[in-house]
């Protein structure tokens, strides 16, 4: 009989189709052929003992792959080491210094564009500024999606209060942390966060000079809801704008410096909200009124299109028939459908497409970067800052209204039916206290803590295993001397040593990088005793075998005996440490950076980016920030401990004798 | 055995010497000039001199300060020798750690000698009530697991182990803050006692107990796993042993093998860890101390670091580096207690 020897790829392959399908599609696909006379063979011969002898690294390896546990971790710690490594080059768009202001210690979720179904073909109007997207159905039915928790304050917009349940709404707004609605006999609701008497007048608003009361007129319901023309909100200022120039406008005067300027104006054909100006159009509609003189004064019709003109020489006559704001930066719609930008852009944008001939633009929508604008012809076009990849608009035919919103955009037709939306869906693990992606950071933060623990190891096992090596070998004061200068290593308090040398390294001004190879090198340089030790122990005994003596008397080099006899033999036991010192490198590093003094932000480390966690209230209300990543860690070196204590247990002969 | 000590003590006693100096050395590499500022500080209040008298008064001045605080060399030498007190000042007084004098700390306004022993008691309380905890957990624990090897009681350890094992401890923290000061409340987040409530006698001890007791099971918590997975291991090499086989043909009972037995060969390699444990405790535990706000050796280093009190990192440095040589004595002299062939070779 000759029973087939498996190769080893083989039986990688046949252990992951018993683990992923099951033992009958292991027996079926590689059991097929010699079943048959499996049973005769067995019956007929005994077993040949030749087949039995197999060489000692073979058998290690086939009583590693009976352990399933620690093969389960090998295939785990290689998926963490592609996906580190090899996942950061597709993630063209991060950065490790990337923060957003209104995407701050959100939760995990992907629903951020997720149009409730009942909504879907009744759209009125859809708006967002931050995390959240109010809709209005033809009903007058308002919708929340998003994420509806305001921080840690226990507000959550999606409990829309039952009073606008029951109304008949004609208009909502959303802002930073509000949502404000009109309902169709005037009335006035509002609910969220009202810290800034973004919907309600209480003593405390009224006696803070910083804040501007809601009007009594929209307060008492007295909006005539038909001559409503516009209706929007900012970060914590809201403000409608009546179809005879009369503006109402509200909120927190600290965020809107030019807030007063509006106050009272009737004079007013179009308003919207940057990050930190109001901007408004006046009835002359020839330039974007801010009441600061020289803001947004200049124009271009391209992102990259230079300074640009003044906006007088710019217009040559034609009129500003609509002004839409994101963070930075002023879009106008001119009479003529062309549209012209004014104000700052990010780096990462996406260029004003060049329109067919006869194709005009009619409406223009802005989010916190991005816009959208809508043609005569029904196409939708996104332009504007795409980091969120916001700006990228699919083809959309037969459009009639397209919204705009933080984010997000959504095209809508003429039936209030959703043809397409795209944007930003959401965050996996949630976004950290600077409104970064986590499931980003953790990539990048792994390449990080694991490169670190392994770029350690290897300065570990290079200098310990050399000067075991030597010590081992050489004997006498050579040993001497190396075992005491290792006694002084290991004898160094490893916290407070690494802090000093932390501390003084900050002192110097070294790049983020350079910052790292210390960080790696230090690490390695106060842990190789241990290699040392262990190596000269093994040294020693293999110095004592017959093979050694043999090569000895044969009069071979002893540099060769040390590298080419010996060396191989302590292979095994460096390899066992190895893994273990790995999984204690990352976690010295994880530990180091936790406290502050290890790698600094803005590079991740999964040890910074659980710093956060150190404070009880953020560590329960924003569980997100540190369960993912302290998952992830956790699973990386219980992976890696695995593997090293699976090691030692089949490479130790002792341990099989008696299973 | 005496000249065995009196050996390893000079040796202690020359690593003691070079390891305070690399970090003598490599702490003179910070840019702190504290007699150009006192120089400057004083210059400051003399307003009535012109902008030249000024610059030759300074000079005066920072030299005058260099002098006092013995700072007007370069040589690290000489300085390091003046800090232990072995080398004179300008004017031929010496002052230095043999004279007593540790140093002064600009933080706390106090020597350093005055501050530090508060913050040792109270790490090395809390650190010997855990070293006895987990040792009395673990022990019993580890050799159950070995006698037991395979078992289902043993998988079940090794799995939880592992994980213990393999979580820094600050994560750990974490959970046990979470779970028993923000959801369950029972334990104050973190402190000493509670703000403002000048509570005496027996309220105040409660308190404190009431505030140390989280810190304590975490402290707890994070080191059973390690402790353990090694009381496990030697003790399966121990039971592995010709003389185990021996004692049980001779038929004791397998109580005596393996506590009389089996466990005395186990202890070897413990005997590092329970010394380094217990000299450990006086070193504080420092992510511990920092997570709670408890006032331990750990808290006082990373805030003297983050503060840069000069003469109170150096102090604590002499400490950390005092104790764990001393430890690695103790270890010694104890594996020495523990197995006899280790006497005789000496």
């Amino acid at each position: 009989m000759e029973k087939k020897r498996e190769n080893v790829f083989r039986k990688v392959a046949r252990w992951l189709v018993r683990g992923l399908l099951g033992t009958q599609f292991e027996e079926k696909w590689f059991y097929r052929k010699n079943k048959e006379n499996q049973d005769e063979d067995q019956k007929d011969k005994a077993p040949d003992d030749s087949e039995l002898i197999v060489s000692p690294g073979r058998q290690v390896f086939n009583r590693f792959l009976e352990r399933k546990f620690a093969v389960f971790s090998v295939f785990v710690v290689l998926a963490m080491f592609a996906i580190v490594f090899i996942v950061p080059n597709f993630m063209p768009k991060y950065y490790d210094a990337f923060t957003e202001t209104t995407q701050k210690d959100l939760p995990p979720t992907l629903d951020f564009m997720n149009v409730p179904g009942e909504l879907n073909g009744h759209i009125k109007m859809i708006d967002s500024y931050s995390s959240f997207t109010v809709g209005l159905s033809d009903e007058g039915k308002v919708y929340v999606w998003g994420i509806g928790a305001i921080g840690a304050t226990g507000i959550n917009v999606k409990n829309i209060p039952e009073e606008v349940r029951n109304a008949k709404i004609a208009f909502v707004a959303a802002g930073q942390d509000h949502i404000i609605a009109i309902g169709e006999d005037g009335k006035f609701y509002g609910w969220g966060s009202n810290r800034f008497g973004q919907y309600a007048v209480d003593d405390v608003i009224l006696a803070n000079p910083n804040l501007e009361p809601v009007p009594d007129a929209v307060l008492n319901g007295e909006l005539d809801v038909n001559h409503i023309k516009r209706v929007t909100a900012g970060f914590q200022a809201t403000a409608i704008l009546m179809d005879d120039g009369t503006l109402y406008i509200w909120g927190n005067k600290q965020a809107y410096a030019n807030l007063d300027r509006f106050i009272g104006r009737t004079d007013i054909v179009d308003v919207d909200f940057t990050l930190n100006y109001v901007v408004g159009l006046n009835d002359k509609q020839t330039s974007v009124y801010t009441g600061t003189k020289g803001l947004y004064s200049s124009v271009r019709t391209k992102i990259g299109g230079g300074k640009g003109e003044k906006m007088s020489a710019f217009l040559d006559g034609r009129k500003i028939t609509e002004v839409r704001a994101a963070s930075t930066s002023v879009a106008i719609l001119l009479d003529d459908g062309s549209i012209a930008l004014t104000g700052d852009f990010q780096s990462d944008v996406v260029e004003v497409p060049d329109l067919e001939d006869g194709e005009q633009f009619v409406d223009i929508e802005a989010g916190t970067y991005h816009y959208t604008g809508l043609t005569n012809k029904g196409h939708v076009y996104s332009f504007g800052g795409d980091h969120y990849y916001q700006a990228e608009a699919p083809q959309v035919a037969g459009a009639a209204k397209v919204y705009a919103g933080a984010f997000q955009s959504y095209a809508v037709d003429a039936n209030g039916k959703l043809l397409n939306k795209w944007g930003l869906k959401g965050y996996l693990f949630g976004t950290d206290d600077r409104g970064a992606n986590i499931a980003e950071r953790v990539i990048a933060g792994g390449r990080i803590t694991m490169t670190v623990g392994a770029v350690a190891v290897i300065i570990e096992i290079i200098l310990g295993v050399s000067i075991g090596l030597a010590a081992g070998f050489a004997g006498g004061w050579v040993d001497m001397l190396l075992m005491r200068i290792a006694e002084v290593f290991s004898s160094i308090p490893l916290y407070p040593f690494m802090l000093i040398l932390n501390s003084l390294l900050s002192q110097v001004s070294m790049s983020t990088d350079e910052r790292l190879y210390m960080i790696m090198v230090i690490l390695g340089f106060l842990g190789w005793p241990g290699f040392a030790y262990i190596t000269r122990a093994q040294v020693l005994v293999a110095r004592e075998s017959e093979y050694v003596t043999a090569a000895q008397a044969m009069g071979v080099k002893s540099s060769r005996i040390a590298f080419k006899h010996i060396l191989p033999n302590i292979v095994s036991v460096i390899l066992v440490n190895m893994t273990l010192s790995f999984a204690a490198s990352m976690q010295t590093e994880t530990s180091l950076s936790f406290l502050g003094f290890g790698v600094n932000y803005p590079q991740p480390s999964w040890g910074n980016m659980l710093s956060r966690a150190s404070n009880a209230t953020a560590a329960i209300n924003f569980w997100w920030q540190w369960v993912f990543t302290s998952a992830i860690l956790i699973m990386t070196t219980v992976c890696i401990n695995t593997i090293g204590d699976t090691l030692r247990d089949v490479m130790d002969p002792k341990s099989s004798n008696d299973k | 055995m005496a000249r065995y000590i009196a050996k390893r003590l000079v040796y202690m006693m020359l690593v003691f010497f070079l390891l305070t100096f690399i970090l003598f050395v490599l702490y003179h590499m910070m840019p702190a000039n504290r007699a150009y500022t006192d120089a400057r500080a004083e210059i400051q209040t003399m307003k009535r001199l012109s902008e030249e008298e000024k610059a030759t008064k300074f000079d005066e001045l920072y030299l005058k300060y260099q002098r006092l605080y013995g700072t007007d060399t370069d040589n690290n030498l000489i300085l390091y020798l003046r800090w232990l007190g072995l080398y004179p000042f300008y004017d031929g007084h010496y002052s230095g750690i043999f004279q007593g004098n540790f140093g002064f700390s600009y933080e706390y306004n106090l020597p350093v000698v005055d501050v530090v022993p508060t913050h040792m008691r109270n790490s090395f309380l809390i650190g010997i009530i855990t070293e006895i905890a987990v040792l009395g957990i673990t022990i019993p624990l580890g050799i159950k697991c070995a006698v037991k090897k395979n078992s289902r009681f043993d998988r079940f350890t090794q799995f939880f182990t592992l994980i213990g094992f393999s979580t820094p401890s600050f994560i750990i923290y974490i959970v046990f803050i979470v779970f028993f000061c923000s959801i369950l409340h029972w334990f104050p987040v973190s402190g000493m006692k509670t703000p403002g409530a000048n509570y005496t006698g027996w309220r105040e001890v409660l308190d404190v107990l009431h505030h140390v007791t989280l810190p304590t099971i975490c402290l707890t918590f994070g080191s059973l796993a390690s402790i353990t997975r090694i009381t496990r291991a030697s003790m399966i090499d121990a039971l592995n042993l010709d003389c185990i086989r021996t004692a049980r043909a001779k038929g004791l009972t397998e109580k005596a093998v393996i506590y009389s037995h089996a466990w005395r060969n186990a202890l070897v390699p413990m005997v590092s860890i329970i010394v380094g444990g217990f000299f450990g405790t006086i070193q504080g535990a420092m992510i511990l101390e920092t997570m709670f706000g408890f006032k331990g050796m750990g808290l006082l280093f990373l805030s003297a670091m983050r503060t840069a009190d000069y003469d109170m990192i150096m102090f604590l440095e002499v400490i950390y580096t005092f104790i764990g040589l001393f430890s690695n004595l103790v270890t010694d002299l104890c594996y020495g207690l523990v197995d006899p062939r280790v006497r005789i070779s000496k």
